[in-house]
């Protein structure tokens, strides 16, 4: 293991600009306005020394060039970090050591089979067949609070539905989806140095346990479902390492589990503040799926990417030589004016709308269809069941930085009880 | 009309679907591979949006001439 080395390039446009101070989202979305109206693609040296790329043209290029800029993990460390290995794989700062994920930090070759049982699983056609589990979970969750006319929308909904769905998919028992849910909705949104902080890590940590020993299960006896076929998967003729299975897996459920809860979660913020547009939905449910696209420009789940340049290689007329960070804006690409006429303002209609929320290139999300879909049924049984919910807003709590994924903690709510559908 | 799918641009974000059901298919792996060979006058709407959608800008429309 080498020290990364924090040489600035000559020549460089260099600003200030540290991820980790972004603690709100109103905060994080200015200073990065800041940045693209400035500075396309500069260097930083926070966090170790980084390029920034901000502007939709360029996001979208450094995101499609993955000859250049790869996604394999990195596991230099960072100085003035006491020598501890600080792995730092997509993301965009350096973390301490996490759990592989599989295909997303793999390059091709190596990647494309990988993918390719991805993209199977989750293609329109196959999360279609998922559609009647996702609005079966929708409608229980709310089932379970609609007569007590109030809730935490997170926890029951936003984080509780993408949680029963992914987690039933791979074929984890019933009993677990709660706390498995919880630990990466917390390891998401923990106060980093707190005291919680440590009990967020340790669930974190039981989590990959439990996929460590679930995959071990499935290898030694397939069941019928995700996780057994994710963890026997032939390539070339031959099963899969343990370690890529379990990465395989992991991906799989922190990918699924908390990224969805945080556009669905911005959304019902946005329609507590902006009720017009709230009853245009209501009125004209046929807005939806425009409106979905505008909810997942206006607010991504994924803040940033992290990728290592392979060879010098010129972008925004600055040339990042190899073996340098970059961190890539999903956000700024998303916000930007020169993409999007208006990008400040939510368009409730906007078309065409082609948002960066999901990444581009290779790595696009390949669990994009589900997200829509969960997103869609939570989004359209709260217009429909509880249409006058309001948020306490002295409760609603964000996630305490926006540095790859943003969020909400918590979020009160208040309506008009309503009656089961089950 | 035609819709030409750029060979290698497609990353399978299927919005070109969503906006055109009734011109494009996905194959098995749910990526545009297939040019359009023929759009009916009825469904060049959907086309032109269907194109217009795609994030990657996989897909190049030629009208008739």
């Amino acid at each position: 293991m080498t020290a990364l080395e924090n040489n600035r390039p000559d020549g460089a446009p260099v600003v200030e600009f540290d991820l980790s101070t972004h603690n709100r989202m109103a905060d994080s979305n200015a200073a990065w306005a800041e940045l693209r109206a400035t500075n396309p693609v500069a260097w930083s040296d926070d966090n170790g020394g980084a390029w920034i790329v901000s502007t939709y043209e360029l996001v979208s290029a450094a995101f499609r060039n993955w000859e250049s800029f790869r996604s394999a993990r990195d596991v230099r460390t960072i100085p003035g970090a006491g020598g501890s290995p600080n792995f730092m794989p997509i993301n965009a700062i350096p973390v301490e050591t996490t759990s592989l994920m599989i295909p997303e930090e793999l390059d091709p070759p190596l990647w494309r089979p990988y993918r390719r049982v991805f993209a199977d699983l989750l293609r329109p056609r196959a999360v279609e067949e998922l559609a009647p589990r996702i609005k079966y979970w929708v409608t229980k969750y709310l089932d379970d609070v609609i007569e007590t006319g109030e809730c935490d929308i997170v926890s029951t909904l936003t984080s509780g539905v993408p949680g029963a769905v992914v987690l039933e998919w791979l074929g984890f028992p019933e009993e677990e989806w709660h706390r498995l849910g919880e630990a990466f909705h917390n390891a998401a949104s923990f106060v980093p140095g707190s005291d919680t902080g440590q009990h967020y890590m340790d669930e974190l940590e039981w989590t990959f346990e439990r996929i460590r020993e679930e995959v071990t299960a499935v290898r030694e006896s397939p069941r019928d479902d995700v996780t057994s076929r994710l963890a026997n998967i032939e390539i070339d003729g031959e099963r899969t390492s343990y370690e890529f299975a379990t990465g395989m897996v992991n991906m799989a459920m922190s990918g699924g589990v908390d990224t969805t809860t945080s556009v669905a979660s911005a959304a019902f913020v946005h329609l507590h503040y902006n009720l017009e547009d709230r009853r245009r939905l209501i009125e004209e449910p046929e807005l939806i799926d425009r409106a979905i696209e505008e909810f997942l420009r206006v607010y991504p789940p994924a803040r940033t990417h992290g990728r290592t340049v392979v060879e010098d290689t010129e972008l925004g007329g600055c040339l990042l030589r190899k073996d340098d960070r970059l961190i890539i804006s999903e956000v700024s690409a998303c916000h930007d004016e020169a993409a999007f006429p208006d990008a400040d303002k939510f368009v409730i209609d906007r078309f065409p709308n082609r948002h960066v929320a999901f990444g581009m290139g290779i790595h696009r999300c390949p669990g994009s269809h589900l997200a829509r879909a969960m997103f869609k049924e939570m989004l359209t049984q709260v217009l429909e069941r509880i249409p006058d919910y309001r948020v306490v807003e002295d409760e609603l709590e964000e996630y305490p930085h926006w540095v790859a994924l943003g969020g909400w903690r918590r979020m009160p709510i208040t309506f008009t009880p309503g009656t089961r559908r089950l | 009309m035609k819709v030409l799918v750029q060979e290698g641009k497609c990353q399978g974000h299927a919005r070109c679907l969503a906006e055109g059901p009734d011109v494009y298919e996905l194959d098995e792996l749910g990526y545009n591979s297939t040019n359009v060979e023929d759009v009916p006058p009825h469904l060049a709407d959907q086309a032109r949006r269907g194109a217009l959608a795609c994030p990657e800008q996989a897909l190049t429309v030629v009208e008739d001439s």
